[in-house]
Parts: structure tokens; sequence; C-alpha cells
């Protein structure tokens, strides 16, 4: 059974890298988005939230992204993560990807990479 | 927040911002910058933006902007770009040699040409020996590129190309260092400006690298020090954790980009406007 996506947490420093990503995602699902504007922020809303699924930027002040999926994963093994971000390196990669990152969506988005993003979360379960 | 349906319990923009300042938006308010990133990813850690302990960054005198000339939209995309052009010029590096470049958030400032002597002399800090590799750039979008590492960074550097026996075979030591030096920054300048001219839909040529200055009041070029130009300072600290190196590369694009750039970040955000 496909896994139903309605809720989403946007976390970026970035307010127009947020703004980017949410125009990117499709207009007729009716998403409902919640924004942080770093780590701590995005763990906070995450636990009191627990929405379907978190977008999630590494390089971010107070606590960064790694740190930040590290933390959410402990808090709740099964929540899905989509790293979005602009360091492809392979290592960073690698390391989100042993922390339990769900995919990797390099910057900067566009509608196709998010859709297919997006289906692969809606196909996993 | 048009299509978005906020909660309640959501963080409003204002709250989101407050407690993340963008650096530009505090630079202009003459605040020091912030952090560059957790240690606990390996990214520098300079809580002050004393970078590479070269020095205090962000001053009230060199964090002054330039009002008006770009919106907080445009500076927050072009900050945005930045990043991302940034996060290509690591990779690209970690390609070449064996290193993973710890990246922290960037910041752009407007600053009177005038000024940016005296900005790369706060950013670095009174006194002190570095190494500062330039590369100008041409296109559209037209200025220079300065990586700037600590003295001594070559040397450190240097490991990371091969066996250190047989790169010193024969050669000069402080030419083997310089050439480290000049293909590090040669690479990381060249990816990083081309993925921000790509972005902005604009292609470049550059200049061959250089080591231009071992001292912060010799590096920009005069004709970028026009009192009446403004420039954009487009600022990103980093750190190569296997060396402990840490540096910093800025961008400074003379005012007759600055038409250009606005426009095409518009023609940017266009894409992901509706």
């Amino acid at each position: 059974m496909a896994k139903t996506l309605q809720s989403v947490l946007i976390v970026d420093d970035s307010p127009i890298s947020r703004k980017m990503l949410k125009s990117c995602f499709p207009k007729d699902r009716g998403y409902e988005f919640h924004e942080a504007g770093d780590g701590q922020q995005g763990l906070d809303l995450y636990k009191e939230l627990r929405p379907d699924l978190v977008t999630l930027d590494l390089t971010m002040p107070v606590m960064d992204g790694v740190t930040a999926l590290s933390e959410i994963r402990a808090f709740d093994p099964d929540a899905t993560i989509i790293v979005c971000t602009a360091d492809v390196q392979e290592k960073s990669l690698l390391e989100v990807t042993q922390r339990g990152a769900f995919l990797i969506l390099p910057k900067p988005p566009s509608k196709v990479s998010v859709l297919e993003a997006l289906t692969k979360v809606e196909e996993s379960a | 927040m048009s299509e978005a349906r906020m909660s309640a319990t959501t963080l409003t923009e204002a709250e989101i911002g407050r407690a993340n300042l963008s650096e530009a938006t505090m630079s202009e308010a003459g605040i020091s910058q912030p952090g560059m990133g957790e240690a606990s990813s390996g990214q520098p850690s300079a809580a002050s933006g004393d970078v590479a302990g070269m020095g205090v960054a962000g001053s009230e005198e060199a964090g002054r902007g330039e009002a008006g000339v770009m919106t907080d939209e445009e500076r927050d995309t072009l900050q945005e770009m930045m990043n991302i052009a940034f996060g290509r010029a690591a990779a690209s590096l970690a390609e070449v040699i064996s290193i993973f470049v710890c990246l922290s958030v960037p910041c752009v400032q407007l600053l009177r040409g005038e000024k940016l002597t005296a900005y790369l002399e706060q950013v670095v800090g009174p006194g002190r020996e570095i190494s500062i590799v330039e590369e100008s750039f041409w296109g559209e979008l037209q200025g220079s590129a300065f990586l700037v590492f600590p003295s001594g960074a070559g040397d450190q550097l240097v490991p990371l190309f091969g066996d250190e026996e047989t790169l010193y075979e024969g050669e000069a030591r402080e030419d083997v260092e310089r050439d480290a030096l000049l293909t590090t920054g040669s690479i990381l300048i060249g990816a990083c400006v081309g993925k921000l001219a790509e972005l902005l839909g604009d292609r470049v040529s550059y200049s061959p690298a250089k080591l231009v200055a071992k001292r912060p009041g010799e590096a920009i070029p005069a004709l970028l020090c026009d009192p009446e130009a403004i420039a954009i300072v487009l600022k990103t600290d980093f750190a190569f954790r296997e060396e402990s190196v840490e540096g910093f590369l800025f961008l400074i694009t003379s005012e007759q980009s600055i038409d250009w750039l606005k426009q095409a970040l518009a023609d940017f955000l266009a894409q992901y406007e509706g």
C-alpha cells in the first residue's frame, strides 16, 4: 500500500530556500507545510507535529542537519527524512545515508526532482 | 505561505527569522557573524566568526552594507546560490584530491570599493601572513575571486596531492607548496564561480590562478577599490577536515554587474513562482 503524505516539515536556514522547495511540491495534493530555520527548531517541531515527511538542509546554524537527522531518527526510527543539500560531496552523502536519510535531493530543487523524490517515498511503504 | 496551511503550532516566519537571522542581515546591522557550523559534523566551529584563527570577522565597520542596492530577497537568493555553488566546488575538489571540505553558511555583503581592503584586513586579522589565490572572471557577472589560506597552508596541502617525497624531489619546496595552493584555489574558484554563473544563466571566462599577496592590505586590485563603486562580497568559510586547514573564499563583483545580477536573480526566482 502506498504511503500517503500529508504534512511536510521543511528545515532550512535560508527562507528563500524553503520557499523554493515548497514551490516545487505538486500544488494539487493539499500538503500541509511547516517550517523550521535550524536543526534544533526542526527537531522540536518534529516531536510536536510528527509530520509524514521531513526535508532537511545540512549546513545550518544552531544545530546542523547531520545532528538533526540523528536526533530525529533517534526519537522516531520510522521518520522519513529527505536531505536537501548543496553539500554533494560523496562523504557527506554517505554519512547521511548511514544515519538514516531516506534519500538525498541536491540543491537547487526542481519540480521534477521533488516529484521523483515524493514518488519514491510514497512507494516505499 | 500562500499554499501552506500553517498550523497554530508552526513557527511563524518571524519566529524562524528571530532564531536565524541571515548573516547578511546581521552584517548589515553590524552584528558579528554567527558560527559557521557544528563540530558534530566536522564543520568549522568558530562561533564568533573567527575564521581559521585568522581574526574576528563582521565588525561594525566591516559589516555595514550599502542599503537599497539589493533587496533582502535578492541577497538571500544570492546567498543560497553561493551555498549551492560552493557545495559543488567542494565536491569537485574531493574528486581530485582525497579531502572532505566542511562547509559553512555563506554571507553576502555590499560594500563601497574603498572599504574592501579594510574589510579583508579585519576578516583576516591584523598583521597575519596569509596566502591568497586570486582569479578574475569575466562574463555578465565579472569580478575577482580570492581564496584565503593561513600562511603555511601550502605545506599542509602538499601531502593531499600524492607522495611527498616524489612531489618534492628535484623541486624547490616553495614551488611545490605554491602549486598545491594554486591547484586547490583554481579548482575551488573555478567550480564555485562556474556554478554560480550557471545558476544565474551566465558563462564566464577566467584568468589563470595566481598567488597575489601575503598581506590582506596588498590583495585587492586597485580597480575594485573605487570609492564610488559598490562591490558585492560573497564569502564562505571552509575547513579541510583531514588537514585542519581553514580559510575562506570571497568573490567581489563589480558595480557594473549589479543591474544584470538583479535581473538574473529575478529570472532564477521566477521558475519557483506560482
